[in-house]
């Protein structure tokens, strides 16, 4: 048995909103295990009722082959992580961080040296004796974090702890997070909306929709082989085809009698400038705008297939596109996804 | 069925609400529908329509209520402007002198006016001796200098805080756009501080309507619903209280049927600023700086007047209720060694008041803010009804009530306590209930993860982070409660008397020295518990409204 298991987890709001529906999945030890969606899918609630914030309307939790269902939040032994950071402000930041071994009765000289060693992990052991509110944002949620691991909890959660924070802050940070988790070896659930940081940080990402799971998998797998049409369009940038489209990328009208859309990735389709392998397929189109971001650029493009976004990367700055002017479109057919009416993916792709 | 702890909460409450709101009221209502027989009837409110007095004074009510609010939407929105868009040298001591006039009660402003303007007042006398004739204050003109004075802060609070809350992007776009300093203020400003002004000029209104020792003291034959209400009932002859709670009925209907067209006008006009750009105070200079500055410490100073002369009045010589020349404390010595009681009841009734509003008014406002139902929005609502009681109608009611068993309370101090309890319960609710509001629930589910169950939790974290917004709305509570005048004067007996309704009896007994001693002695005793909640809450002027 998995260490944390969810189990057909459903939760009802009022008359017939669900909130979850059906949710299952295991998380091993160790495991740094996202969940990605939008706001609404039910992401937040699903972390809330394994925290036993939130209660399921059916379903089971376990975790550690113990049942949490009739286990008070408070006796759970689960550190959580909040998007607001949720520091006590009358305390001092050594004080936060002594907070639940307090609670524990763990003898003062041994909360002396967690509290210590637990800020000095989070890089914040200059600022023991501070108020909260002398502190950066990015500061209180590395108390957040020491307070909620210095517990030795069973399983980590996070959510959303750095949706409040500024971007290079929130690269730092996801860093140092993904560090930390790996070296106490603990388990981490962790909620986000944001792709990239889904992507870069976890062992597993669920993807969820509408309170139910679209997709379970590696960052690579959720990238490079997405189950949906769903997972594809959420998980980076995706130019979604419609069927009629089917001639243009050069797919067999058979292949095109089961699929509803077509999907294929920016950065797989190239500017043709004659270099191109010879079983490549071309399609001509007009550029309609040119967006240049550094370290790669956009373009794009009206064609006969619908309008198509594709990726330069490392575009040289002499590189000019007007409106209008005319280029070629070069893709390889077993990049492109298709997609049945439900938005399911077809097995084989375009071929 | 197990009863969870915050249903409790909600039963205490409405029993709370019903005993001495809605039985209260209802009594008052009941007893204007009987005639003397006990039958219903209309004929308290025929003889309301048709009695020419009544129909004066309803009449008389309004233009107080509509000259307060003219008045103090004047020097209020006046002053705010140039405190808060000019650079005013002391500007901090300005404020202080209107946090002075907002919490000296009203009849004392109404004494010094007397003391100084009166038929035989200071400055009158003085100007007669020059020739220059002025007539005394006494009479409708009297009443409305008093209320202007007395209310503009709450439109100067209310607008200044709007005012210093405008993104000055707007204002600079409506330049850029090309409109005229003039159109820029009027399309612009205007609109955005509107909320704020009807909000604090209806504070003025209600006030205005309400205020019964104004017009009792300088109104001197203008009289108004809420003298005519106290007339009636206090007549040593002919009491007429079934009249009296139908004047009682009549002012309770003007308060809610202004506090409803204020919610209507400013329905839409609710603005959230993003303040990346505050305004900037301007550096006047010449004449219209030396301007601003006599405007601002004009109406800061007359403002906080009656506070001074009460001072100054407080420590002159006197024997029995004749002023001498030179300072003493004969005044303070009288009331050592004869009015000992009446502080001591002020000062009981008043801990005994916060005490009950503190513990129940927190309660309440947990349940509000952290238990959102129905029913709870309901208690919101039926918690807004005290909120526009005049005092004088709540010691009516309470007599009404509370003067035959099973609840004979009249006479007793509890009929006073509870009076003022019920009057002050709203902004308990409504400060604690913001002050939990301010504390993040995550806050709580923090501790409850670390171990602590969310009882601990609660007592924890939470308490200790809004436990300095309670003791301070405490402190103000305590503000209104020992300056609280118009219902204890229904409701004392001779053993029961409050510090307000000795100063009442005083200045109408022309004892003006233990007068000026009891207020000296209020005002110390305000303005302590006021520096208390700043110094607990930070100051915020506003949380005096």
């Amino acid at each position: 048995m998995s260490y944390l298991t969810v189990k057909d987890a459903s939760k009802q709001f009022g008359g017939s909103v669900r909130a979850l529906d059906g949710v299952s999945f295991a998380v091993e030890r160790n495991e740094f295990f996202t969940l990605l969606g939008p706001s609404g899918c039910g992401k937040t609630t699903l972390l809330r009722s394994i925290a036993g914030f939130a209660d399921l309307t059916a379903g089971s939790i376990s975790l550690d082959r113990t049942a949490l269902d009739s286990v008070p939040s408070h006796k759970r032994d689960i550190g959580m992580v909040f998007q607001d950071y949720a520091v006590f402000p009358h305390l001092t930041v050594a004080e936060n961080v002594a907070f639940g071994l307090k609670a524990r009765k763990v003898p003062a000289a041994e909360t002396a040296t967690r509290v210590a060693e637990a800020l000095n992990t989070v890089r914040l052991g200059a600022m023991a004796a501070r108020l909260p509110a002398a502190l950066s944002g990015g500061q209180q949620q590395r108390i957040g974090l020491a307070r909620a691991m210095v517990i030795r909890p069973k399983l980590l959660l996070m959510d959303e702890p750095l949706s409040n924070l500024d971007a290079k802050l929130r690269i730092d940070l996801r860093d140092e997070i993904r560090d930390i988790q790996k070296s106490i070896g603990i388990a981490a659930i962790y909620v986000t909306h944001d792709q990239e940081e889904a992507l870069a940080i976890s062992d597993r990402i669920c993807v969820m929709n509408a309170g139910r799971i679209e997709q379970i998998g590696t960052p690579q797998e959720i990238y490079a082989d997405p189950r949906t049409i769903f997972v594809a369009s959420f998980v980076g940038t995706m130019n979604v085809l419609p069927r009629e489209a089917a001639s243009h990328l050069g797919m067999s009208d058979a292949a095109a009698s089961r699929t509803h859309q077509w999907a294929i990735r920016p950065e797989h389709i190239r500017l043709d400038q004659g270099d191109a392998p010879s079983d490549s397929l071309r399609l001509s189109g007009m550029v309609e705008k040119y967006t240049y971001l550094g370290r790669e650029a956009h373009v794009l493009a009206q064609t006969p297939a619908g309008k198509i976004v594709l990726q330069v990367a490392d575009p040289s700055p002499a590189l000019r596109m007007e409106p209008g002017s005319p280029i070629i479109l070069t893709f390889r057919r077993e990049d492109i996804l298709s997609f049945d009416s439900d938005g399911v993916r077809l097995k084989g792709g375009g071929n | 069925m197990r009863i969870s702890f915050w249903t409790l909460v909600s039963i205490f409450a409405w029993t709370i609400l019903i005993a001495l709101l809605v039985l209260p009221l209802g009594s008052v209502l009941l007893s204007s529908l009987q005639d003397q027989a006990g039958d219903f009837s209309l004929a308290n409110y025929a003889r309301f329509v048709e009695t020419p007095r009544f129909r004066t004074a309803f009449l008389n009510t309004l233009i107080v209520g509509f000259g307060g609010l003219a008045g103090s939407l004047l020097l209020g929105s006046a002053m705010a402007f140039c405190m808060a868009r000019i650079e005013i040298r002391g500007s901090r001591f300005v404020s202080l002198l209107a946090i002075l006039a907002l919490v000296s009660p009203p009849f004392i402003g109404a004494y010094s006016w007397i003391v100084l303007f009166g038929s035989g007042g200071l400055v009158r006398q003085t100007l007669m001796s020059w020739g220059i004739f002025i007539p005394p204050i006494f009479g409708l003109w009297g009443i409305l200098i008093v209320f202007s004075f007395k209310f503009y802060p709450y439109v100067y609070l209310l607008a200044s805080g709007a005012l210093a809350n405008i993104n000055r992007s707007l204002e600079e776009a409506a330049e850029s756009l090309g409109l005229t300093p003039f159109q820029r203020v009027m399309r612009i400003s205007f609109p955005l501080v509107l909320p704020a002004l009807s909000a604090g000029g209806l504070l003025a209104l209600i006030h205005s309507i309400a205020d019964f020792g104004t017009p009792r003291l300088i109104g001197r034959g203008f009289n108004v619903l809420a003298t005519e209400a106290y007339t009636l009932y206090s007549a040593e002859v002919g009491s007429n209280l079934s009249m009296a709670t139908t004047i009682s009925i009549v002012l309770i209907m003007l308060s809610m049927f202004f506090v409803f067209a204020q919610r209507y006008m400013s329905r839409r006009n609710v603005y959230h600023g993003n303040l990346i750009n505050k305004p900037v105070k301007k550096k006047l200079t010449g004449i219209r700086n030396v301007a601003a500055h006599v405007v601002v410490y004009a109406i800061a100073l007359i403002g906080a007047m009656p506070a001074f002369i009460a001072a100054i009045y407080s420590v002159r010589r006197t024997s029995g209720p004749v002023f001498h020349p030179g300072f003493g404390l004969d005044s303070y010595r009288r009331i050592l060694y004869n009015l000992a009681d009446v502080v001591q009841n002020s000062l009981t009734f008043s801990f005994a008041t916060v005490a009950l509003i503190v513990t129940i008014g927190t309660l309440i406002g947990c349940l509000v803010a952290r238990k959102m139902s129905v029913n709870n929005s309901l208690l919101d609502a039926t918690l807004m009804v005290p909120y526009v009681m005049p005092g004088i109608v709540v010691g009516i009611a309470f007599v009404a009530a509370f003067n035959s068993p099973p609840l004979a309370l009249t006479g007793t101090a509890a009929v006073i306590i509870l009076s003022i309890f019920i009057r002050r319960l709203p902004y308990s609710v409504r400060s604690s209930a913001s002050a939990l509001r301010q504390v993040s629930p995550s806050m709580e589910e923090a501790a409850i993860s670390l171990g602590y169950s969310p009882a601990r939790a609660f007592m924890k974290v939470t308490v200790p982070l809004i436990l300095p917004g309670i003791i301070a709305g405490g402190m103000l509570s305590f503000v209104t409660a020992i300056n609280e005048l118009s219902s204890s004067l229904v409701l004392y007996v001779g053993s029961t008397a409050t510090m307000p309704v000795r100063i009442y009896i005083a200045i109408n007994d022309g004892d003006y020295g233990t007068a000026a001693a009891l207020s000296t002695v209020l005002l110390v005793l305000s303005s302590t518990a006021i520096y208390i909640a700043f110094r607990l809450m930070g100051r915020d002027e506003r949380a005096l409204l």
